[in-house]
């Protein structure tokens, strides 16, 4: 079992009132996983994805990661765990427009410390596997929108994380790009990649083994 | 990894130019300014460093009060040395200087005389003491026999056209013949004997042999062994009354002793001065050159780091506030796994970067400006480039700034929460704006400070020239070193007094501006004992002293020439009347001397009262000063009519070459000699304007910037706002007006401190101004002004902008 939520709660106080974000959330991911988050805006899919990848916390309940309970560490101890195993795929790819593509596929590596030969091994690798090489010295705003959320996807998979988590990925995408996407993550998932992805689209939301249907933070 | 950050920060700063102008440029100016300030107190602070063993060598000063005189001297009796050199063994070596002022020089076969400012006595060991090295001729004999003399190189050049004249002879005064010992090399500019060009052998000087303590005229130089302190010489000092000066003075006043010497409030106290403190700490009545005070040291310093620091501000204010723009990337590197830590470094690394290259900008203005600066603050500073210690010092200055402007951008920046800053993160902002907001505020009262001083220093430089002096300056040409003219002098008068633009003519030993002149001590006939010395200026003039400069009788009458009796005839000032004890017209008749010793002192009768009249800087009281009609051969003062003066001068200068052929004409206005007393006040005048004008224009950048960005910021609001029916002049209203509040209080906060300042140097003056409310009104206007006009620029932009697009971009 690669994480489990127990009985997550999540709420704001607004006006005097508490306002629930999440309410008494429960799921287990196995690795292997491809999970589909749907739901309406506003229903908490986002919130529930961001709890998951510990960019954000909760008020109540347990999270178990990798039989580590997240809810009880601390949030340096935190930041590494995600760092290790979590990688992040956005719906406005969130590219550093001042680097290039093969600097952006760095960068992660950058943090965890690759060394510099490793580091272009990993990248060349990573250009070679989405077939980009090509566009490696290109800087984001000379990309497609498409071709920029394959190098969100090659930056979020370059060191080798367990857990890809996909904010609406093909959001901002038409639908052969969209297309496109989601064949990489079912390949991916296919070897072995955990993926759990939100998504409006109900034709996306299939490509997943399992789909969890959220309303008003609740899942139904 | 540290590649990356370079990398991205190049990129980012590039990206963002109009930022990275700002911040630069305002840096770079700032730094400019501190560099150059740095500079000058570096210079000032290492002033007569050179000199070997300058840490051993003190100047011994006396204060001495004796029949109501005080003088603050730094020249001291002529046995002083010899007396410290024996009677201690831890004086290694004492030297005098004597200042002979200005001397006609001319080569032996030659009829022209050449003045020479510059000219002192000073012992045979003078050089060896300061460790000066002669380039022709031997440093220790040079000066042993009377009539030698030793040339700066300088000196040798213009008279001879080579530094190889040992053995020439030269003549001074047209009598005395100096054959030259020795050819020094110029000496260090940044020396008390920086003007100094001519040393003539103390052994032609006989008063200097003579055993008399009551007369100080020679600097005194002492170098301690290297283990004595300074403390020995001064318990020494204390003894010198009682072993030296009072067995000399009761032969000429016998039963004086010391209890009778105390008893009426006199006192002869002696101190030392290190060498190397003279520059800055030492204002005695006379020095060997002008010094400085630490005090335009501290002033300077303060502006300097008052720009360094509005500097600093901007770049903290600027980058906060664009940092904003970066929070996305700020977001993106936290979930791709930097931790505050990489954060830090990488804004840090930026910082550095624009500090470094800011720095070499800075290098470059004050490398540019140093030129004007050096006229402006009076120096003569050199770049230095070639000093290893120089660079350490640039490289370590922009590294510390690096730091201190980026800590707080790389703080703030770094705790971004990751989520909410992908998400937009405008509402991280808040804590920042209050930040932002205070130093803008910090900013302006600076700025506002800097402009009251500017404007009370100028007001008081107004005031000093427009002042009633009590004598009319204007249109009065002083033809200096009259002596030249010797006998012919009266038909030199004559004949400049029958011009036809002419008004008159005077000749006299001392023109109402300051210059080296010391008090004897009169007594009033009746009261001759010590106690009741009226301490005096004595000046010698001729009847035509006070029209010439328009000076006010106020009881009694000008000399005149055809009585006999006048030339003991005395015409005191306003302020001689205190001392006599009488109304000015009480005062007429009483007669006064100076000879107290003497068998058959000679009496002056007290003619005329003429108005008080300034004759030293406003900074001081006007003291008692007596005229006398007496023959003197110090200036001619020529009144001249309201036409030409060219050619007026050219008739003189005519007169003077008949009357006496081959002397030089040296002639100056007596305003300009006037305010040449105000050189210092002019000079803080102009260092305050220009560092205003810098300090404001930082301060502009930064507000520049900050409405540029607060504009950005609020696009949406102002696209709203339109779409809703607000005009275009409401929008920039209400843009501008919250800056002007920022400003408003900056400017409450400085008026008080700069009020108290301001007050504190005019106490400086015996004569000053008050402030006023105006300057403040007047300053804060302009503050203000100046605010405005740069905020509204980008106001106005901002809401002229179209608003469809705005709300479509957002």
């Amino acid at each position: 079992m690669l994480l489990e939520l127990k009985n997550i709660f999540k709420w704001v106080n607004s006006g005097g009132q508490r306002v629930f974000l999440l309410k008494d959330i429960n799921l287990k991911v196995d690795e292997g996983d491809f999970i589909s988050i749907m739901g309406p805006s506003g229903s908490g899919k986002s919130t529930l994805l961001n709890v998951m990848g510990m960019l954000d916390g909760f008020n109540e309940g347990e999270y178990n990661f990798l039989e580590q309970s997240v809810h009880t560490l601390k949030e340096k101890k935190r930041a590494t765990l995600y760092k290790e195993y979590i990688g992040f795929v956005f719906q406005s790819y969130h590219l550093l427009d001042e680097l290039t593509v093969q600097e952006n596929l760095e960068m992660p590596l950058l943090y965890k410390k690759f060394k510099g030969s490793e580091r272009k091994a990993m990248v060349a690798d990573m250009l070679d596997r989405f077939n980009i090489v090509g566009k490696k010295d290109l800087f984001p705003a000379q990309l497609s929108g498409g071709q920029q959320q394959l190098v969100g996807v090659a930056r979020a998979l370059i060191a080798n994380p367990k857990l890809i988590l996909a904010d609406e990925p093909t959001g901002n995408l038409n639908s052969n790009q969209s297309e496109e996407i989601m064949q990489l993550f079912q390949q991916l998932n296919k070897e072995g990649v955990t993926i759990i992805q939100v998504t409006h689209s109900e034709k996306n939301a299939q490509y997943g083994k399992r789909i969890i249907q959220l309303l008003d933070g609740r899942m139904v | 990894m540290f590649k990356n950050y370079l990398k991205i920060a190049f990129r980012s700063l590039k990206k963002q130019a109009f930022f990275t102008f700002l911040n630069t440029f305002g840096l770079a100016i700032g730094m400019a300014g501190g560099l150059l300030v740095a500079l000058y107190v570096y210079d000032e602070l290492t002033f007569d460093t050179m000199f070997t063993d300058a840490h051993r060598i003190y100047r011994v000063d006396a204060d001495i009060k004796f029949g109501g005189a005080e003088m603050h001297s730094a020249e001291n009796a002529p046995p002083m040395a010899a007396v410290l050199k024996n009677d201690l063994p831890e004086v290694e070596n004492a030297v005098r200087i004597r200042d002979v002022g200005s001397v006609l020089i001319k080569k032996s076969e030659s009829t022209d005389n050449t003045k020479e400012e510059k000219v002192a006595y000073a012992d045979a060991s003078f050089f060896d003491m300061f460790g000066l090295t002669l380039l022709e001729g031997d440093a220790k004999s040079a000066l042993e026999e009377p009539n030698t003399m030793v040339l700066s190189k300088a000196t040798a050049l213009k008279y001879f056209g080579t530094r190889k004249v040992v053995g020439e002879t030269l003549v001074l005064n047209n009598k005395e013949v100096y054959t030259v010992t020795g050819i020094v090399e110029d000496l260090p500019k940044k020396s008390f004997l920086r003007t100094h060009k001519i040393f003539l052998a103390m052994a032609g000087n006989e008063a200097s042999k003579e055993e008399i303590w009551g007369s100080l005229n020679y600097f005194t130089f002492i170098k301690l062994i290297p283990t004595a302190h300074e403390s020995t010489i001064k318990k020494h000092l204390e003894g010198i009354l009682d072993k030296y000066m009072l067995p000399w003075a009761q032969k000429y006043f016998p039963g004086m002793n010391k209890e009778s010497f105390l008893a009426s409030g006199n006192y002869v106290r002696y101190y030392t001065i290190p060498l190397t403190d003279i520059h800055l700490y030492s204002n005695r009545d006379t020095e060997l050159s002008a010094n400085s005070t630490i005090q335009n040291v501290y002033i300077l310093s303060f502006i300097g780091l008052f720009l360094i620091l509005l500097a600093t501000v901007n770049f903290m204010n600027l980058s906060t506030a664009y940092s904003l723009k970066r929070a996305k990337e700020v977001g993106i590197r936290k979930t791709l796994g930097s931790n505050r830590g990489h954060l830090m470094v990488q804004f840090l690394t930026e910082s550095g970067l624009v500090t470094f290259i800011a720095m070499l900008f800075a290098v470059a203005f004050a490398f540019f400006a140093l030129p004007f600066f050096n006229s402006m603050a009076g120096r003569e500073i050199i770049f230095p480039f070639t000093k290893p210690f120089f660079w350490i010092i640039l490289v370590a200055m922009s590294l510390i700034l690096g730091l201190l402007t980026g800590s707080y951008p790389a703080f703030f920046m770094s705790q971004f929460l990751p989520i909410k800053s992908l998400k937009g993160g405008s509402n991280t902002s808040e804590g920042g704006s209050k930040v932002r907001n205070t130093l803008v505020v910090f900013q302006f009262a600076i700025s506002v400070f800097l402009i009251v001083s500017t404007l009370v220093v100028f007001k008081q430089l107004k005031f000093i020239q427009a002042k009633d002096v009590g004598f009319s300056k204007d249109q009065v040409l002083v033809v200096k070193d009259a002596y030249a003219a010797g006998d012919k002098l009266q038909t030199f008068k004559q004949k400049v007094a029958n011009l036809g633009s002419v008004k008159s003519v005077a000749v006299s030993s001392f023109m109402p501006t300051p210059s080296a002149r010391g008090n004897s001590s009169f007594f009033e006939q009746g009261s001759m004992a010590q106690e009741h010395a009226i301490q005096m200026q004595k000046w010698k003039v001729d009847e035509d002293y006070l029209q010439t400069l328009n000076m006010k009788l106020i009881a009694g009458r000008n000399f005149n020439a055809a009585r006999i009796s006048d030339s003991t005839a005395v015409i005191v000032n306003e302020a001689t009347l205190a001392n006599l004890g009488v109304s000015a017209e009480q005062a007429l008749g009483k007669r006064i001397t100076e000879d107290v010793d003497s068998e058959n002192p000679v009496f002056y009768d007290v003619i005329g009262v003429v108005k008080n009249f300034h004759f030293k800087s406003l900074r001081e009281n006007i003291e008692p000063l007596g005229l006398f009609m007496q023959p003197s051969r110090g200036s001619v003062a020529v009144k001249l009519e309201a036409s030409n003066f060219t050619a007026t001068i050219g008739a003189i200068q005519n007169i003077w070459q008949k009357v006496a052929p081959g002397q030089p004409f040296n002639y100056a206005f007596l305003d300009d000699e006037f305010n040449r007393t105000y050189e210092a006040e002019q000079r803080l005048g102009k260092i305050f304007i220009t560092f205003t004008i810098l300090s404001i224009l930082i301060a502009c950048l930064g507000l520049f910037g900050l409405a540029a960005f607060n504009a950005e910021k609020r696009t949406k609001e102002i696209g709203v706002r339109k779409v809703l029916g607000a005009t275009v002049s409401q929008i920039s209203y209400r843009l501008t007006v919250d800056f002007l509040k920022l400003v408003m209080v900056g400017i409450l906060f400085s008026l008080p401190v700069a009020w108290f300042a301001m007050n504190r140097w005019l106490l400086d003056f015996s004569y000053r101004i008050n402030i006023g409310w105006q300057v403040f009104v007047l300053a804060a206007a302009i503050a203000l002004a100046v605010a405005i006009i740069t905020v509204s620029y980008q106001s106005i932009k901002a809401a002229l902008s179209n608003p469809v697009k705005s709300l479509k971009t957002e």
